[in-house]
């Protein structure tokens, strides 16, 4: 039935900052495994839930080069969110999905790859960076630039590590003014400004930004000095869902509806989109 | 000659039917507002409505619909999915207004992903058309393009005849034919007049309106602030649509057990489009109230090249503070071009 979720098993939990979790969740049924292995690429989303509280629009941010679980990271600030985030190893939940469409990343193949995220916004890309990062050959450069507001605010710390680490990713990250600590080695600034300053070529290269929307703003003005075209920008919108599959009716912008025609779109495409509505 | 189903002989109708496995839906007065009820007996349909205060709507997608049922124990959930009726029924005397917006609405719960909860009863339902012989001072149905006798929706078509006594009988579908067919033997062949259609006169040019809406420039205009500067917003407009289709999904329950529910909601309220973190991209009643119109007169036409409106009036006719979709339509008409 068209409503009916997934039963979904907690195996860890993880504190990625103050407020924000992310859930490792595994399927408890196989023909649901099978389901979600046939269909998931990345850049889609899911509705996560439990029972009696309800449910709550987040993007997969696993990748889709690993569905054997499906990583779920947001913040706490309602009633699905905060019960989720009181959950513990073992707990069942529920998902529903994967919906919407995706980040087509076998159009990005042979490219350079640019990552840009601001704060909570690391989850959906991340989906992408794993998913192009576990067939590395496949692609040029690869660049993420990352803020947060302040350091605590970071998400997956270990994994930044490990790009930073890797000497095939280009990570450049930053926080805030006033949002760094004593010992903090990297960047302090707005992401539009850091990333002027890394100045990565946009020569063959894909840019992939997700953010808050006055991020996205003054991010998409950078890249455009840069030098990047409106197509070759990719972004994620989110919106209010309750139905995930185009018919409740709330997450339209204009004619677009963010469930099913996004949550993946070109700059272009969000520039086409009444303005006044997002 | 044609087919006709004489009035004295419902009660002989209904009972052929029942016996065929259907329940029998007809307008009814039963509550405060006038909707559709099953009946058993012809004296219990109020027929000579102009049309129901409440739409067929509410027997498609009922205003609030269980989808699964959980008990919360102490170490796991169990849950239930709940699935829609499988009762056969028969609606009879729908007006062409309400019959056409489960038909325009029909691409909205199928496109991609079927729901379910619709289509189950929509699949076991025969829509039977009684074409109008009076309208009122708010029908607009000619302004969309339909008519009082309009036939789109309906399994079996009935067009009343002049004397009053009965309809003649059309089938429209398969399943119209079949269930004609189960009260073959109530019908005479007649060469009885149908009654004239009633004038309804159009109040807006929905051509002029649609080319209007789809001029980008549009979508910020002061127009939109002026309109809708006296919508109070509670939904009422959007309840007594036959095709307005917004829902919340809400679990409805105690600490131990619960029932989730598609409920009705309305692009009317605020909180329809709020996002947790309080950006809410309609955040004003005025554009609340555009989003209503753009999306029933250019989305859902650029979606399903359909209008979402069939121009029932009830969204005026029922309007606490006398606007509705009509007044909009008809000021945009005479907007300078």
């Amino acid at each position: 039935m068209i409503y009916s979720p997934f039963p979904m098993r907690v195996v860890s939990k993880r504190t990625e900052a103050p407020g924000v979790n992310t859930l490792k969740l595994e399927f408890v049924k196989e023909e649901d495994h099978e389901f979600f292995k046939a269909n998931y690429k990345t850049g889609m989303f899911g509705l996560y839930g439990i029972f009696g509280e309800g449910e709550s629009t987040f993007c997969v941010a696993s990748p889709e080069t690993r569905k054997d679980y499906i990583e779920c990271t947001f913040r706490q600030s309602g009633r699905v969110t905060s019960t989720l985030a009181n959950t513990d190893a073992g707990d069942i939940v529920t998902f529903r999905g994967p919906y919407g469409n995706r980040f087509p990343i076998e159009q990005f193949e042979g490219k350079n790859l640019l990552f840009i995220a601001g704060g909570i916004a690391l989850p959906p890309t991340r989906s992408v960076i794993w998913s192009c990062l576990d067939q590395r050959e496949k692609y040029k450069g690869v660049t993420i630039v990352y803020g947060a507001r302040t350091v605590a605010d970071l998400v997956y710390k270990d994994e930044l590590d490990e790009w930073k680490k890797r000497d095939d990713v280009r990570l450049v990250l930053t926080v805030d003014p006033g949002g760094e600590t004593p010992d903090w080695q990297d960047h302090v600034g707005f992401v539009p400004t850091i990333l002027e300053q890394a100045a990565p070529s946009p020569e063959n290269t894909i840019a992939v930004l997700c953010g808050p929307p006055i991020m996205i703003k003054f991010t998409l003005a950078a890249l455009e000095k840069l030098g990047f075209t409106a197509e070759n920008v990719y972004t994620t919108l989110e919106n209010r869902m309750k139905c995930g599959v185009g018919k409740c009716g709330r997450c339209n912008v204009g004619s677009v509806y963010i469930c099913k025609e996004g949550p993946v779109f070109t700059a272009a495409e969000v520039q086409a989109m009444p303005q006044a509505d997002l | 000659m044609t087919r006709i189903l004489l009035r004295n002989k419902l009660d002989d109708c209904i009972a052929a039917w029942q016996k065929a496995g259907f329940s029998v839906l007809a307008p009814v007065k039963r509550h405060e507002m006038s909707s559709f009820g099953e009946v058993r007996k012809a004296d219990e349909m109020a027929l000579d409505l102009v049309l129901t205060e409440r739409t067929i709507k509410d027997q498609f997608f009922p205003q609030t619909e269980p989808l699964i049922k959980y008990k919360i124990g102490k170490h796991q959930i169990d849950s239930e999915t709940m699935t829609p009726p499988e009762k056969k029924r028969v609606f009879f005397g729908v007006r062409p207004c309400d019959a056409s917006g489960l038909a325009i609405d029909d691409p909205l719960f199928g496109w991609d992903y079927k729901d379910d909860y619709w289509f189950g009863r929509r699949e076991n339902s025969v829509i039977v058309t009684i074409a109008c012989s009076q309208a009122d001072d708010f029908c607009m149905c000619t302004s969309v393009k339909l008519s009082p006798d309009s036939t789109k929706g309906a399994d079996v078509m009935l067009r009343p005849l002049s004397d009053g006594s009965g309809w003649q009988v059309e089938a429209m579908s398969d399943r119209g034919t079949a269930l004609v067919e189960t009260i073959s033997s109530l019908l005479q062949e007649s060469s009885a007049e149908a009654a004239p259609v009633p004038q309804v006169a159009e109040k807006f040019d929905v051509e002029k309106v649609m080319e209007w809406l789809a001029d980008k420039e549009n979508f910020e205009s002061q127009f939109w602030k002026d309109i809708a500067l006296r919508c109070v917003g509670c939904g009422s407009c959007t309840f007594l649509c036959p095709t307005c289709h917004c829902f919340d999904i809400q679990d409805e329950g105690d600490t131990y057990q619960g029932i989730r529910r598609k409920n009705w909601d309305s692009c009317s309220f605020a909180l329809f489009t709020m996002h947790t973190s309080g950006h809410n991209p309609r955040n004003t009643q005025s554009t609340r109230w555009r989003q209503r119109i753009m999306h029933k007169f250019n989305y859902y036409q650029g979606k399903f090249g359909v209008n979402s409106c069939t121009g029932c009036g009830r969204c005026t006719r029922q309007c606490p503070v006398d606007m509705g979709i009509t007044e909009t339509l008809q000021a945009i008409t005479n907007l300078p071009r």
